[in-house]
């Protein structure tokens, strides 16, 4: 996701950016310099119309070219189709240029050619562009050479003009191309800086996460197992086995608590009923509502007392979870005995009564959702 | 007209023979009970027994818009179904149906329900109840503190007597809580005769007033 983003922005930017320059500068060219040489060298082009033609079929796919790459909807076809539209054109315009004009103060059409193979290819493997401007020299040069135009200063000319207009063409290509590949790769390198921060912020939550589960066993599951390995606790004994079962829920309360579920809470819940179940206790665990966001210290709280009473019940156990606008209210009724409950809760709404006549203890742990006004 | 003494006729439609049977001894042993239709299709005549036992699920298809049309055409009918989640049941108890037992709640809760619909008398289930106290829908009606906690507790709990004890004060006060929340339901969301009847029952019972129920009310303050 984070690489995804980094990468988006700064690499969009970037490209964005070139693009919107190359746009200008073939804005300019064609409908500024190409503009004026036209209407300068109006009256030896012939036929005109053809001229004038080739100028208004340039303006258009200069237009659709220009909206399409910064919409970045040009696609390799249309881009590719628009090329050789373009490269067509050319021909026509040069061939309305007097006699041996191919190169000269009237010929337009080359170097505009050129830029819109730029514009229009910016985004295409760069020999795309090479042949593009290979074939718009061949045109130039075919044309001169079938006026018979092609003598010695010619030839020197065009190699000046070669160099000047499709070689500055390609260069920009390239630098643009280089400009892109550079912004991608630090993009990449950030992207990557950024996945590096979040894993090792991740391990290091993760690892808190264990030093406090391994302080726990410490404290509480150590010293129980070192009586019972020591002989000083005895198996047999109904409070020893009330403890056992108690830091048994515990424990898998624990390990399941960062698991990533819908509702952690009732996961939770789920891990402390399956521990009763397993020493043959029915448990019912029900839920209506739909449960919130809770913080992990509230869902500890929250599922301490059904812990508890589910450690102590004997056949039966209702665990129910309810969420209504007010507050979440978590309960459970169990056979258990009266006793069950020797540790004091935390801060929350927490309410028990023992049922002599029913014979089950009864537990309540409220959690406002809205906090009182 | 209600039928709370003398015998009544339940129809069971469930796409399971095993339920149908089930059922039957169930209700076979209350002899105000008679069980006068079978089926495992909802396509039976509104009026084909006093209440009707319709399974949620038949043959693949959630059958809780046939509750509508059914209730509308005056049928009492229970949704009865393992699929207890907050919307089933919600939408059941709003399209018109009597009340929602749950398959595995038991013969004594539908045995209750089934007196209860057929003399058009209230009778919530504890699932219902959880779902009730659960509701954060926004047409819920507001229930009083008392009403809430009895409904919370039921669903807890499950035993009026228990719920009576930590509410001090006596298991028939806590049966009209309950009732009176479901009552107060009852006026939410489409209406149908069988609620209606539901309604005018409660108030004959002294269960609630008529100020207690917003349509009463809105009548009242239409008129002024």
């Amino acid at each position: 996701m984070t690489v995804g983003v980094v990468e988006g922005v700064v690499a969009t930017r970037f490209a964005k950016a070139v693009n919107i320059g190359l746009v200008a500068i073939v804005g300019v060219w064609h409908l500024g310099l190409d503009t004026l040489l036209v209407l300068r060298g109006w009256p030896v082009y012939e036929p005109r119309v053809a001229a004038a033609g080739a100028w208004l079929a340039l303006a258009v796919i200069q237009t659709a070219g220009s909206i399409l790459l910064l919409r970045s909807a040009l696609s390799g076809r249309t881009a590719r189709g628009l090329a050789g539209a373009t490269l067509v054109t050319g021909v026509v315009a040069t061939a309305t240029y007097p006699p041996g004009g191919a190169i000269g103060d009237v010929s337009w059409a080359w170097n505009t050619v050129g830029w819109f193979g730029v514009l229009l290819l910016i985004q295409r493997p760069l020999w795309e562009l090479i042949t593009l401007l290979g074939a718009n020299t061949a045109v130039t040069v075919g044309f001169l050479a079938a006026d018979g135009a092609l003598d010695q200063v010619t030839v020197s000319r065009l190699l000046a003009a070669v160099y000047t207009t499709a070689g500055i063409q390609l260069t920009f290509a390239y630098l643009a191309r280089q400009l892109n590949d550079g912004a991608r790769e630090a993009t990449e390198i950030a992207a990557g800086q950024a996945e590096h921060l979040a894993r090792a912020t991740a391990d290091e939550a993760v690892h808190a996460e264990r030093r406090r589960r391994y302080a726990y066993l410490r404290i509480r599951v150590e010293p129980l197992l070192r009586g019972l390995a020591e002989r000083q606790l005895d198996p047999g004994d109904t409070v020893v086995r009330q403890r056992a079962a108690v830091e048994a829920a515990r424990l898998r309360r624990l390990f399941v608590e960062t698991d990533d579920t819908p509702h952690p809470l009732l996961h939770e819940l789920r891990a402390c009923a399956d521990v009763a179940e397993r020493r043959g206790v029915r448990v019912a665990l029900l839920s209506y509502g739909d449960l919130p966001d809770l913080p992990a210290s509230v869902r500890r709280e929250l599922a301490e007392g059904a812990l508890l009473v589910l450690a102590g019940a004997a056949t039966r156990a209702r665990v129910t979870v309810v969420t209504s606008p007010e507050e979440v209210v978590v309960s459970v009724v169990a056979d258990a005995p009266p006793q069950t409950l020797l540790e004091s809760p935390g801060p929350l709404t927490v309410s028990s009564t023992y049922d002599q006549e029913e014979d089950q203890l009864w537990w309540e742990t409220r959690w406002p959702v809205r906090p009182a006004p | 007209m209600a039928r709370t003494t003398g015998p009544l006729t339940v129809a069971i439609i469930d796409d399971h023979p095993v339920v149908i049977e089930g059922i039957q001894t169930w209700l076979s042993e209350e002899p105000r009970i008679s069980v006068g239709h079978t089926g495992e299709t909802v396509d039976v005549e509104p009026g084909v027994a006093d209440v009707l036992i319709l399974d949620l699920n038949l043959h693949g298809r959630l059958v809780i818009g046939d509750i509508a049309t059914l209730a509308a055409a005056g049928q009492r009918v229970i949704a009865f179904s393992q699929f207890t989640e907050q919307r089933v049941v919600l939408e059941s108890l709003e399209a018109g149906a009597c009340e929602f037992v749950a398959k595995n709640e038991g013969r004594a809760h539908l045995v209750n329900t089934v007196l209860a619909a057929a003399g058009d008398r209230p009778y919530v289930t504890p699932t219902a109840a959880g779902v009730l106290v659960g509701d954060r829908g926004a047409n819920r009606p507001k229930l009083s503190s008392q009403e809430r906690t009895a409904l919370l507790w039921w669903f807890q709990s499950m035993s009026k007597a228990s719920v009576a004890r930590r509410m001090g004060v006596s298991v028939h006060t806590v049966d009209v809580y309950i009732r009176r929340a479901r009552v107060k339901y009852a006026q939410v969301g489409r209406s149908a005769p069988t609620k209606a009847d539901m309604l005018a029952r409660a108030i004959e019972d002294g269960l609630v007033k008529p100020d207690d129920i917003t349509g009463y009310e809105s009548a009242a303050v239409g008129v002024g």
